[in-house]
This record gives structure tokens, sequence and C-alpha cells, in this order.
């Protein structure tokens, strides 16, 4: 197996440079293979949750079509860091003009997180895609094909990535672990497993934090996992709960601007953190909340201000606090 | 997307960048190199003049010149009367100014303080002063009142003149360089002639009339003042909106205000749980102005005329939120406004947060993902194990090493140490869920 070994992030030391090498995901490797040997292929959709590989896929691809060097025809975009369609379209352009070798039959196009994009902004895509098809391939990832649309779908031969195996995932730590002569306990890298539930980026990155504790043990991988869960959200939501609305704001703001996180990713953990145990409260209360908490996300999404909704399910967490645990709010 | 005032943007930075006052800069800075030497002539200072002369950029200047960090408090806000008694136990027992990095206590509008409602604040900074291991300055507009006795007799007074005509040009033909506005020498002048001295009346006034129509000439000037007259500032757009008891006068403070309504939005948001204590009331106020938000992005995106329903809710629905209004004996809370603090904290965070985006874009670019991504999925794990090689490798300028080391130091200082089994069974549920 090759391995870049300059590489300092294990995530990417360990990424699969080509389609032999990765083992499993046997049925997408067979067809991206014979695209390889008749040196065509059409505009692909990897659809799949995160860490199962369609980048990975996608490198490996490039790489086996056009070699080492594949960079010099390979284009790589985000749908998410690059503003809006017109920059992806320029790019695209003047990628798509530059002059390639007979030998090599078209080029491709990495454009990840396309369910980020707005219906518009696909249907410009699906233009842009028809109009370079002749020197260009496009391969489109996501996380979510119900947001992709259908005209876009029709026109990309679908590839479907699935969490990989408990098998594949240990033993992928296994044989990084003992490659970086990391000591461990078995039961640590299960435990891995149990909480990405098949993301191997994740379950990757996890073990690379174990490690710099020393021995990989399932109380590392915990510690890991507690450090990597800002406590700010669990802090805001007690400090609501007591009623006490003006500090968990402050709380609120810290998130949003010293962490640098979204209105969804803010919800989302708060969604996570009330289905878990750190938050003691009555079940009743919990359901109440969640409803809530949907709500908040609805309106998220609709375009209301994150930190005037996110104001809002404070209040409401506050008075529900007063509810049910008998704070009194000043 | 939130503009940053002009008055923000183009406050200066450093002690040089301030114009003229020469003679306070350099009582300051005497002050500040007695605190150096270990022997303060006086513990704190009182900086008092009229407003936007500047007091407020002083401390910040001097605080930046110094390299040290701000601990800045409204005093008037009857809120931090517990802040400033923490603060002060702070001051007395934390270690050298020498240290990494001393601090400097910042205390604004003092003489806001009102002395029948707040009866302890006045003790409470005069005991700070007395214990500080850090420089205080104090801040007011009119120091003079009998109740502030004590505090004039504690600090040293130093006088903040109102900005002279000269200098206030300077600043606003500065601005309009830096903005690529045409401004009308004349125009400038009669900025100059209305402000009376005061910087940020003067930026204000330019800032609405260039960004209201490109250029500045005198006739816009003289238009926007005479219509600021009858025009709500934000602080009476709120008053009159919370004291409203019908709908149509909440209606006409948001319709008549000079702040424009994605920047009066946060204004509520801002002083919302200041005005009502009522939980309920809170909540309800919140609601409203969520929708409220909810129209603007829908006029926004497909037709204006939707946004009189965002005046409706931002207006009448927070107004009406509060429950117990107009009943007999109903009588609106005296509230001092505040001004967001989330455009402050972002215009103040900035250069983290463009450091942040960096680091994250460095990372991305190694492991072909999104920066959204990696923020939420490698970022979490990589300050954890992040070690000066990969700092090498990942092209990392020295500030962005120090950056992620110190992350990594304050995550494990306050990380929690989850308990085991508590958090698997957490995780358990998770797995069964999905």
């Amino acid at each position: 197996m090759v391995e870049a070994s300059e590489e300092v992030l294990w995530a990417e030391k360990y990424r699969p440079r080509t389609l032999d090498d990765i083992v499993n995901q046997t049925d997408i490797v067979n067809r991206l293979k014979k695209f390889v040997q008749e040196k065509n292929m059409p505009h692909l959709l990897f659809a799949g949750p995160p860490g199962t590989g369609k980048t990975t896929a996608a490198l490996a691809l490039v790489h086996d079509l056009y070699g080492e060097n594949y960079e010099q025809f390979f284009l790589e975009l985000n749908a998410s860091d690059e503003r809006g369609i017109d920059v992806i379209r320029n790019k695209v352009k003047e990628f798509a003009r530059t002059m390639i070798p007979s030998n090599v039959p078209f080029k491709v196009i990495l454009l990840d997180e396309a369910d980020n994009m707005t219906a518009d902004a696909q249907q410009a895509l699906r233009r842009t895609m028809e109009m370079y098809t002749e020197t260009t391939r496009f391969i489109l990832a996501c996380n979510y094909l119900s947001k992709i649309i259908d005209p876009i779908q029709s026109r990309t031969a679908l590839f479907r990535f699935y969490p990989l195996k408990k098998e594949d995932v240990v033993g992928r730590l296994e044989y990084i672990a003992k490659n970086e002569k990391v000591s461990y306990d078995p039961k640590a890298l299960e435990t891995i497993y149990e909480v990405t539930m098949g993301d191997m980026r994740k379950s990757i990155n996890i073990l690379q934090a174990a490690s710099s504790y020393g021995k990989v043990t399932v109380e590392t991988v915990y510690k890991v996992l507690g450090f990597a869960q800002p406590k700010e959200v669990r802090d805001m939501l007690n400090l609501a709960l007591k009623g006490k609305f003006l500090d968990a704001r402050e709380k609120l703001r810290s998130l949003i601007v010293t962490y640098g996180l979204s209105g969804e990713d803010i919800v989302k953990q708060v969604h996570r953190e009330l289905t878990s145990n750190e938050i003691q409260i009555p079940e009743e209360l919990r359901v109440l909340l969640m409803d809530y908490v949907g709500e908040v996300e609805f309106r998220i999404i609709e375009g209301a201000d994150d930190e005037i909704q996110l104001s809002s399910l404070l209040a409401k967490i506050a008075i529900y606090g007063n509810k049910y645990l008998g704070n009194s709010n000043e | 997307m939130s503009r940053v005032p002009w008055i923000i943007k183009y406050r200066p930075k450093s002690l040089n960048e301030i114009e003229n006052q020469d003679d306070v800069k350099e009582q300051v800075k005497q002050w500040m190199d007695s605190w150096l030497k270990g022997k303060p002539e006086a513990k704190a200072i009182l900086l008092y003049g009229p407003p936007g002369s500047g007091k407020t950029t002083l401390a910040l200047a001097l605080a930046r010149d110094y390299k040290m960090e701000l601990l800045e408090m409204n005093a008037s806000d009857s809120r931090n009367l517990t802040a400033i008694k923490n603060i002060a136990e702070r001051a007395a027992t934390s270690g050298s100014l020498f240290g990494t990095r001393g601090k400097i206590i910042f205390l604004d509008e003092v003489d806001g303080i009102n002395t029948k409602e707040d009866t302890g604040a006045i003790p409470a900074i005069l005991e700070l002063i007395q214990k500080t291991k850090y420089p205080v300055i104090m801040a007011a507009n009119d120091p003079w009142d009998p109740s502030l006795r004590e505090l004039r007799n504690s600090a040293k007074m130093i006088e903040v003149k109102k900005l002279g005509k000269y200098a206030l040009k300077r600043i606003l033909t500065k601005i309009c360089q830096n903005e690529k506005i045409e401004c009308e020498d004349e125009a400038l002048s009669s900025i100059i002639d209305l402000s009376d001295g005061d910087a940020r009346y003067a930026i204000n006034i330019l800032q609405s009339v260039a960004e209201g129509y490109k250029k500045v000439t005198k006739k816009l000037v003289e238009e926007i003042s005479r219509r600021k007259e009858s025009e709500l500032d934000p602080f009476e757009t709120l008053r009159s909106v919370f004291w409203a008891k019908y709908a149509w006068q909440a209606k006409n403070a948001v319709t008549s205000s000079q702040v424009d309504y994605d920047l009066l939005i946060k204004w509520f948001s801002e002083n919302i749980p200041l005005q009502y204590s009522n939980m309920e009331d809170v909540w309800r106020a919140y609601d409203a102005l969520s929708r409220a938000s909810i129209f603007l992005t829908r006029a926004k995106l497909s037709d204006w005329g939707l946004l009189s329903y965002v005046f409706d809710l931002m207006g009448p629905g927070v107004a009406l939120a509060e429950k117990g209004k107009g009943k007999p004996g109903w009588k609106a809370k005296w509230v001092k406004y505040q001004f967001p603090q989330t455009i402050q904290l972002l215009s103040k965070t900035k250069e983290t947060r463009e450091m942040m985006n960096s680091i994250l874009e460095k990372i991305g670019k190694k492991m072909h993902s999104s920066t959204q991504k990696v923020l939420n999925d490698v970022y979490p794990f990589f300050t954890q194990y992040y070690n000066e090689k990969m700092g090498e490798k990942l092209d990392f300028s020295p500030r962005e090493r120090e950056y992620v080391i110190n992350l990594r130091g304050r995550r494990e200082e306050t990380g929690e140490q989850p308990e085991e089994k508590r958090t698997k069974r957490y995780y358990k549920r998770n797995t069964r869920r999905t």
C-alpha cells in the first residue's frame, strides 16, 4: 500500500490512493474500474453519509485515470466554500478552457457538498455541466440524495455509499495503530466504531487524538469525545433552565462569535444534549422542549436571524424550567 | 449582513492615531508609566468631557499600545454591580502587571450610575480602586454631580476637550478617502458645524448620508440632519415601542426610526430582556421578533411589500408582548438601553475569526474538505492532537500556531472529564436511535 509518509494528519496519510487500495465497497470500485479501462465515463453522483469514502473514491479514480500527476486534469470545488454559483461557474469555465494532451480523454471536476446548493443554483449547475460535457466530467458528492434536483439525478450515474462495517473500521484502525506504533486496547477501537457508526474520517481523527494522550483505551476515547464537544452548549442550557436568561445569552454569543458556530450547528447540538442524560430534566419536559427545538431549527432554515431565534429558545427553556423545576425567574 | 458602524470601524487603534488631545495623551501615558514603574501616581484616572470627545477611544488605544487587555464595563448598568465586585476581587488578588498580559480596568459612564437605585455601585468602585493591582480608567460626561465626589477624590482627573474643527475635518476627510466617497468641502464644513465637536455624531451623519446617496453634498447633509431631528434615534425608538400601549403607537415608532430595519431588529434583540422581567413576556417578544426576521428574509427574497409585516411584528408585536401592559397601575420600566453587543463583538473578534478561518482552510485543503466540514468533524479532534510539526507541515503562521496551542491548553483546563458510564449510555442510545 502506498502511503505518503510526510502527511501529519492520519486521516489523509491513510487515505487509499488507488482504486485497488480501497478494500471494501467492492461494488462501487468495480464499476469505477470499468470507467478507467474504457477511458470514458458519464457524470457521476456520489451520495452517502460523511466519512464513507466519496472523496477517496473520486481521488482514486482520477489517480488511476491520469497517474500520479492527476492534479493538472482535476479540479476540486466545494459548494459550501465557493460563494455562489457564479464563482463555481467561472472556475469551471476557466478550468474547462485549458488545453489537454490528446491521450487524455477528459478532465474531471469534483464538486463536493452539492446538496448545500439551492435548487436554483443546481439548475444553473446543470446547464454548466452540459456546456462543457465534451471536455469535462463532473463528480458531484452529497450527503442527502433527496436534496439534489431531479434533472441532475437523471443526468448522472448514481453511486450510493454506505457506512463502513464494524470489521472494516476496526481493521483499518488496527492497521494504523500498528503502523504508528501506538499501543491500544482492542476494546477502544470498537468503542470508536460505536461512536462514529462507520464514519472513517471521524474514526481516524478520534484515534489520532486519543493516541496523543498515550495508550488508546476506552477511557482516552471518551476523554477525546468529551473535549471535542464545547461544554458551552450544556452550560447554556443549564443556565436557561435555572432562569438565568442573560447569562445563558452570553454563552450563546460566545458560541456564535468565538466558536464560529452557525445557528443550525447550535440547534443540532442543543438537540443532542437534550436527548442525552447529561441534562437532567423530567422526561415529559424533554418532549416539550424537543418540539420547540424543532420549530426553532425550522425557522432558522426559513431565514430567521440565528441569535434572535436562539434567544427565543432560551426564553422558552427558562419558562419551562420554572414550571417543571421550580426555579424563580427574576 | 450587519454593517459595522463607522464610529467603530474608524476608531483610532493607537494613541498616535488620535487627533489632537496631545495634552491628554501625555498625561495618560505618564500615569501608565508610573504604574509600570510600580509606583502609580494615582490608582485610577477619571477622563471627563463631552460626548464624542474620545474618552472610550483613549482607553482602548492605551490598552492596545501597552499591549494590555481592557476589561470594559458599563458602570451605569445596574446588572453589573456583581460584575464590578467580581472584578474588584480578581483585580485585588491577581498577579503582577508584568505577567504575560496585563489588564486595564475600564468603567465607562460612571456618571450614569443611579445612586438611588444602585446604592452599592459607588462603594463597590471605591473598593475596587483601593484594592486594585491593575490600573483603573473611568469615564464620564459630567463628573461634577455631588454623588460622585468620592470618586473624584480617589482618581486623577483628566479633562478631554471636544474636538476642534481642523481635527474633525481631518478625521472626516480620511474616512471619505477610505470609503471612496465624493465629499464636498462645504458639506464637511456643515457636518462639523452641526456636530459641535462631537466626533461620534459627525461620523454618524457622514455615514448616513454616504450610505443613502453614495455622495456627500451640503444639501444632503442639511436634509438628513433636518430629518434626523424629527426621526427617532435608536434609544427613542426603543423607548417609544416599549412604552406604547397601542399597536399604532408602536408601529409609528418603528417606521419613523432613523435606524434601518436590519439594525433595528438587533437593537430589539439586545434590549428585550433588559426591558421585560417576566420570562413569558421575554419569550413572546422574541417570538414576535423572530417572525419579523423571517418576514424580512421573505421580503428580501420575493416581495418588498412584505416589509410592512416586519414593522408590524417588530413594533406592535414586541410592544404588546408585555401581558400586564395597560392594566391599572402599570408603568413602563425605565431602562438604559444598550448598543447591540454582537455587532461590537464581531468587529472586536474579527482578527481571531479570520485567523481561525485561515486555519480551517489550510486543514481543509489538505483533507479535501470544506471549512464547515473541518470545523465540525475534524477541528475538535485536531486541536487535541496538534503538535508543532503539524503547524510546519500545514504552513501555519506563527500566530496561528500559538492560537491552536493555546486552544489545546484551554480545552484541557476547562474540558470536563466525562463520567464514563453516563456517556457510554448516551452514545449507546444514540446508536439505537439511528
